[in-house]
């Protein structure tokens, strides 16, 4: 084409391209005329994406967004899904036809107007589009952001602007997370997450140890069984033993579920939760034998509640190291999210698996 | 980063783009009709959005990267597919009676 500079001037998008007489062809009878646009050229700024009829409602009405850095490949988010944008290219050739009656200003000035059919003209030949496959939110990142800074009791940020390194607001991880917000928010829910001040928090282990420690010996204090704690009272207590509301409710939310009765709100807390929580303190040094394992852990929990070693399926692993069997701490929320990467691991962690040991490691959580 | 698609027109009024497509690379252009071309309107399975890129730099330090902004400006739901081979039209086709060749006309 002549002039790149001044073709991008020429005006090609104010309707009059013509598209209205080449879809209003019916076949037989009408004819129009296709010529080349003043303004035809590479227009390197429009694409074609490929959208399926249930996303266009989302698309036409802004709800959304492409994410991810320069250095990643691209992901278009919906409220709730997450695609990967995979441009198809094709060795046809189309050309496109902007909008409205035709009124357009073909390639050569001096094509004579005696002609009367209507002239549509092309401003680009498209070399492909953009398809849309819906692929598993990219949630990996997430974790190892929030482990940077973990939550800390009494932890003081300070004010310097260096102080701000590793933490992250929700818009922080739309721009650097490459979900759409409710994955986003489930990714958070999965890993304990809360917002303080602002940030996306995950709890440094020793902080939740403290506050539930602290919750199960004021609910022995003040006479709260622990299927029904008054919210408010165990808020107040809590308060006044220096743990914010949002914290404790934080904790209460994880260890725990809400009941409401007669208008007021009780925690009742959940006993495979808790004590999943206590092994892991016991395991927190390292390999045990299991009989010394399973002591340790029954005193200490709660008393009322139950230790069954089924409880830490996808938790723990147990090996025989000949005569005795000895148990170790290992977490499936350790585990990468990718299907490969997560094989990856659990065949570092051992050459070979039993299916019964495996399955709670592979369960449906994985895309 | 984060790219917001944001559309003008909305749902019910977005402005609807035509598609010419021709299997292979195009060499002649519809308005000398020296070929003839069949084809069909096609329905697409799935629509075209059109989308325009722009990168604005409005004002911002050396720091920021330039802002992109995707907006739809249309949607293409047809398109009219040529994938036949062309068919060479000649406009006086030599007649094939049986005639004996006659001398030169005087």
């Amino acid at each position: 084409m002549e002039d790149a500079g001044a073709q991008a001037e020429i005006e090609w998008d104010g309707g009059g391209g013509g598209a209205d007489a080449v879809l209003g062809l019916a076949g037989g009878g009408a004819l129009v005329s296709l010529c080349y646009h003043q303004a035809f050229g590479p227009h390197d700024d429009l694409v074609l994406l490929e959208a399926a009829d249930d996303l266009l409602p989302d698309l036409l009405q802004g709800r959304v967004t492409v994410r991810g850095r320069p250095e990643e490949e691209a992901v278009l988010c919906t409220p709730s899904a997450t695609y990967s944008m995979k441009f198809v290219g094709t060795s046809n050739s189309m050309f496109l036809i902007p909008p409205g009656e035709p009124s357009a200003k073909c390639l050569r000035p001096d094509s004579t107007n005696g002609d009367a059919n209507a002239v549509a003209a092309t401003i680009k030949l498209a070399p492909g589009s953009i398809e849309l496959v819906r692929t598993a939110p990219r949630l990996d990142k997430l974790r190892s952001l929030l482990r940077e800074r973990p939550y800390i009791l009494d932890e003081d940020l300070g004010n310097d602007f260096q102080h701000m390194k590793g933490l992250y607001t929700w818009q922080d991880l739309c721009k650097l997370i490459q979900a759409s917000d409710g994955e986003l928010l489930d990714g958070l829910n999965t890993l304990s997450a809360v917002e303080i001040d602002g940030f996306w928090r995950t709890v440094d282990a020793n902080s939740v140890n403290t506050i539930l420690d602290m919750i199960l010996h004021n609910s022995v204090l003040h006479d709260w069984p622990l299927n029904a704690m008054p919210e408010n009272d165990v808020l107040s207590v809590m308060e006044s033993d220096g743990f914010t509301h949002k914290i404790v409710t934080h904790c209460l939310n994880r260890f725990g579920t809400k009941v409401e009765q007669e208008a007021r709100s009780f925690w009742s807390l959940d006993e495979k939760r808790v004590c999943l929580q206590f092994a892991q303190r016991v395991l927190g040094a390292g390999k045990m034998k299991l009989a010394n394992f399973m002591d340790k852990w029954e005193r200490s929990i709660p008393s009322g509640m139950r230790a069954d070693l089924q409880m830490l399926d996808g938790e723990v692993l147990c090996e025989k190291l000949g005569a005795e069997t000895w148990v170790h701490a290992f977490s499936v929320a350790d585990l990468p999210l990718t299907p490969a990467d997560r094989f990856a691991a659990l065949f570092h962690e051992r050459p070979k698996w039993e299916w019964k040991d495996l399955q709670p490691y592979i369960r449906c959580d994985l895309h | 980063m984060q790219i917001q698609v944001q559309c003008g027109c909305g749902e019910p009024s977005c402005p609807e783009w035509a598609v010419v497509e021709l299997q292979g690379v195009a060499g002649y252009t519809f308005t000398v009709g020296y070929h003839e071309l069949a084809g069909t309107k096609v329905t697409l399975k799935n629509p075209l959005l059109v989308l325009r890129k722009t990168k604005t730099n409005a004002g911002c330090g050396e720091q920021e990267p330039p802002e992109v902004e995707l907006e739809v400006i249309g949607i293409i739901r047809h398109k009219i597919l040529f994938k036949d081979r062309p068919k060479a039209l000649i406009s006086k086709p030599p007649t094939k009676e049986k005639k004996t060749l006659q001398p030169a006309a005087k």
